[in-house]
């Protein structure tokens, strides 16, 4: 006997339960819907303007748990930063100056015209640490008819955000 | 008829698409769930033909697209995998030398050395064991999955040359349990 037919001989099959492939392509198709899911591109992306940017992105980091995306930073020649981008939970929002597009802070414009919501899995947490990095409360944490718990602050400019969670016991 | 598309074709596709993806599980699963069947048995085998899938997915950039058959590339992941289940591995080895030994043993004799295949067979599952992983893994990929050398050398990306070497190698090795004066005939006496 040849010394690959010997090894031949060692060759048996075992036998698999029918559902053996399935399991193995819902782990495969776990795999590949997480990174579609991690691909999507929010559509919509709100552009913030600050008087000053580095400031705007440690106190959204601290505050809200916003982090900077640094492959997205826009640099002039001389080193000044123009623009950011933070990200939190798949959605994203620039963090930008007061430039040429004209849209200005709250802080030297004096006027919020508009606010940002947010969707958060843990919004008493979420309140906690706005609040432990000194974010300003203007709507205290309260449950709403409609299924949500809520809150809003403004950060260190002014801008006003509105964090909110679905709850599922609905206030009378 | 359609030409269906090469699996170098799907997983390109899959870069941009990744659902794409699916259509190589489907094509090799079974095949692959065999050769993990094969070497770790049916239980373990089932756990990780998903993950080796999925490794493949995360490592689908790397796929050299001039191969058109992705599956000499699964068996090269399918037998890193089996590294982490070597003690497995070798326990279903002499298990089968136990059941090649009593399917064999009313013959009495088998090769050129006569020996008795009740001694043969766990000799043979030790000798396979001894072996280098390389040369191991180059072995059993040959006889198990009946790859050619070019096979072989796609799945442990090697050069051919370097599968040659191993697999003769091997060959030695099991070849002086059946020849006269070889290590086994001493032992089986």
């Amino acid at each position: 006997m040849k010394p690959v037919d010997l090894a031949k001989k060692l060759r048996r099959e075992a036998a698999f339960e029918p559902a053996a492939l399935d399991r193995g392509k819902a782990m495969l198709m776990a795999a590949i819907r997480q990174e579609a899911e991690s691909r999507r591109q929010p559509t919509i992306i709100p552009q913030v303007p600050y008087a000053d940017i580095p400031a705007a992105l440690s106190f959204l980091e601290r505050a809200f748990g916003f982090r900077e995306i640094p492959s997205a930073r826009f640099v002039s020649p001389d080193g000044v930063l123009l623009h950011a981008t933070v990200e939190f939970a798949g959605g994203l929002v620039g963090v930008g100056g007061q430039g040429d597009h004209g849209a200005v802070s709250p802080a030297s414009g004096g006027v919020e015209s508009q606010f940002i919501s947010v969707h958060v899995d843990d919004v008493d947490a979420h309140y906690q640490r706005a609040v432990a990095a000194g974010a300003r409360i203007v709507n205290d944490l309260r449950d709403h008819s409609w299924g949500e718990r809520t809150y809003w602050a403004l950060d260190l400019e002014g801008h006003r955000w509105r964090f909110g969670q679905p709850i599922r016991e609905v206030p009378q | 008829m359609v030409d269906l598309p090469s699996d170098a074709e799907v997983i390109g596709r899959s870069l941009e698409q990744p659902e794409a993806f699916g259509l190589i599980y489907d094509r090799h699963a079974a095949i692959v769930l065999r050769f993990l069947g094969r070497r770790v048995g049916a239980e373990v085998a089932e756990g990780l033909v998903g993950e080796l899938f999925r490794i493949a997915f995360e490592r689908r950039k790397t796929f050299d697209v001039s191969r058109p058959s992705a599956l000499p590339w699964l068996y090269g992941i399918g037998s890193n995998l089996l590294l982490k289940h070597r003690r497995g591995e070798a326990r279903r080895l002499r298990a089968s030398a136990r059941m090649a030994a009593d399917s064999e043993a009313p013959a009495r004799r088998v090769g050129a050395a006569a020996l008795d295949a009740r001694l043969l067979f766990p000799r043979v599952a030790d000798a396979i064991e001894a072996l280098p992983d390389g040369e191991r893994e180059a072995l059993l990929l040959f006889a198990w999955e009946d790859l050619s050398y070019q096979g072989v050398a796609e799945a442990l990306e090697l050069p051919i040359g370097t599968v040659r070497s191993r697999l003769n190698r091997a060959r030695a090795q099991l070849r002086e349990l059946l020849e006269p004066g070889g290590k086994s005939r001493g032992r089986a006496r």
